[in-house]
């Protein structure tokens, strides 16, 4: 068969100018959102800050160290960390859920020990995963997220041993104990 | 064709989850509570109507050979549009039905509507058919919601009514939850709902057409 430059022509160029069209219509609407899903995603990073910390803390961004991002690796990634005023640090982890990554803010007081998480996005299933984020109480009773207050050592919170997920829930609570294990290497890592 | 007979097969005859078995994937996956169903629900239905407007526009432009490329590169971009405008303004329909926004792109009804429907059909039906197909699949996830959510956690309405924000609103306690049916809340209790739906569809499909031949 034999195929004519006009039809590759054609074939291509309706495709290109559909796809120009469609991309010119994205950039508009991304230009009317950007500033506002900006603007959402700060307030609910500052929320997540607020709601691992001690009262009245205030926080101060800090440079990653590389000791820091390579211990953090081996759960999840480390985005970003802050110094609480009140002692120890929060960080912003990212760790794979059951659907996507999960960005959380998880707090580690002066003597490496979790304050809190507190999740900022992630994609979830609706009903199900949600339970975790919503720190809905597990199997054992406790709310899921708040099991975690307290614990420390790196590696040790596994879930079914030393965390109770919230069953059928189970990969996204696996999710969020690979935040709190990469943040708790990554303040020991600091030393 | 006539508009009425168009609504009737949106709506039943032709009711895209229920006798075209297709869009499944969502319809078990966020049937969970009210306010995810009438959100995604009213989602699809307008990405079905806009790209079934476009596409009918340009049915006689695309080459037949890119056709499906063309159809999903413009699905795709109303389906990039309604993610962006829900995550600024109504970001708590955005949360909680996180990845299944971006994944309606690959959502059969609006592929299977192009092809067999908007590709050869003017723009005026092929804009009701996008309305009333989509009205079709949002009834469909209500009627899920409304099962699962009363069966398994007796409540109704979750995410919208019962005070609260939009998406945490408790709903409305009917019953106590722990006399629920918790596993029709899990995905199993989805497929064992849609499942029960789809024979009761059949059935009276069926017994309509047997009257009808009598």
């Amino acid at each position: 068969m034999k195929i004519s430059g006009k039809f590759v022509l054609k074939v291509a160029g309706t495709l290109t100018i559909i796809a120009l069209v469609v991309a010119a219509l994205l950039g508009v609407v991304d230009m009317v959102t950007h500033d506002k899903i900006d603007a959402i995603n700060v307030e609910k990073t500052n929320q997540a800050l607020a709601a691992v910390a001690p009262e009245g803390a205030e926080f101060t961004p800090v440079e990653l160290s590389d000791a820091a991002v390579a211990a953090a690796a081996a759960y999840g990634t480390l985005d970003s960390m802050y110094e609480m005023s009140t002692g120890g640090y929060a960080m912003k982890i990212v760790a794979s859920g059951s659907q996507g990554s999960i960005e959380m803010i998880v707090g580690v007081d002066a003597n490496k020990a979790l304050t809190g998480v507190s999740v900022v996005s992630h994609s979830e299933t609706g009903g199900i995963g949600t339970k975790v984020i919503n720190n809905d109480p597990n199997s054992a009773g406790t709310p899921v997220l708040d099991q975690f207050i307290g614990m420390s050592g790196a590696g040790s919170l596994v879930v079914g041993k030393t965390v109770t997920p919230i069953s059928g829930a189970t990969v996204t609570t696996k999710g969020i104990t690979a935040g709190c294990n990469a943040a708790l290497s990554a303040v020991e890592a600091m030393g | 064709m006539n508009t009425k007979r168009q609504f009737m097969d949106g709506l039943i005859h032709q009711n895209p989850v229920l006798v075209q078995l297709l869009g499944m994937c969502s319809t078990l996956a966020i049937t969970t509570s009210f306010f995810n169903g009438l959100g995604m629900g009213v989602a699809v239905l307008i990405i079905l109507t806009l790209s079934n407007i476009i596409i009918s526009l340009l049915r006689k432009i695309i080459p037949d050979e890119v056709r499906i490329a063309c159809f999903i590169v413009v699905i795709a971009g109303f389906v990039t549009c309604v993610d962006l405008l829900l995550k600024a303004f109504v970001p708590a329909l955005s949360e909680s039905l996180g990845v299944f926004i971006p994944l309606i792109v690959v959502n059969c009804i609006i592929l299977g509507r192009a092809e067999s429907f908007a590709s050869k059909n003017g723009l005026g039906r092929s804009a009701l058919d996008g309305i009333f197909q989509g009205i079709g699949y949002t009834i469909v996830l209500i009627i899920m919601c409304v099962f699962r959510e009363f069966l398994g956690a007796g409540k109704f309405g979750g995410g919208l009514l019962g005070g609260g924000g939009l998406g945490a609103a408790p709903g409305i306690a009917i019953f106590p939850e722990e006399y629920g049916l918790a596993v029709l809340t899990l995905p199993v209790g989805g497929f064992l709902t849609l499942g029960v739906l789809i024979a009761a569809m059949q059935w009276g499909l069926a017994k309509a057409k047997k009257k009808e031949a009598k």
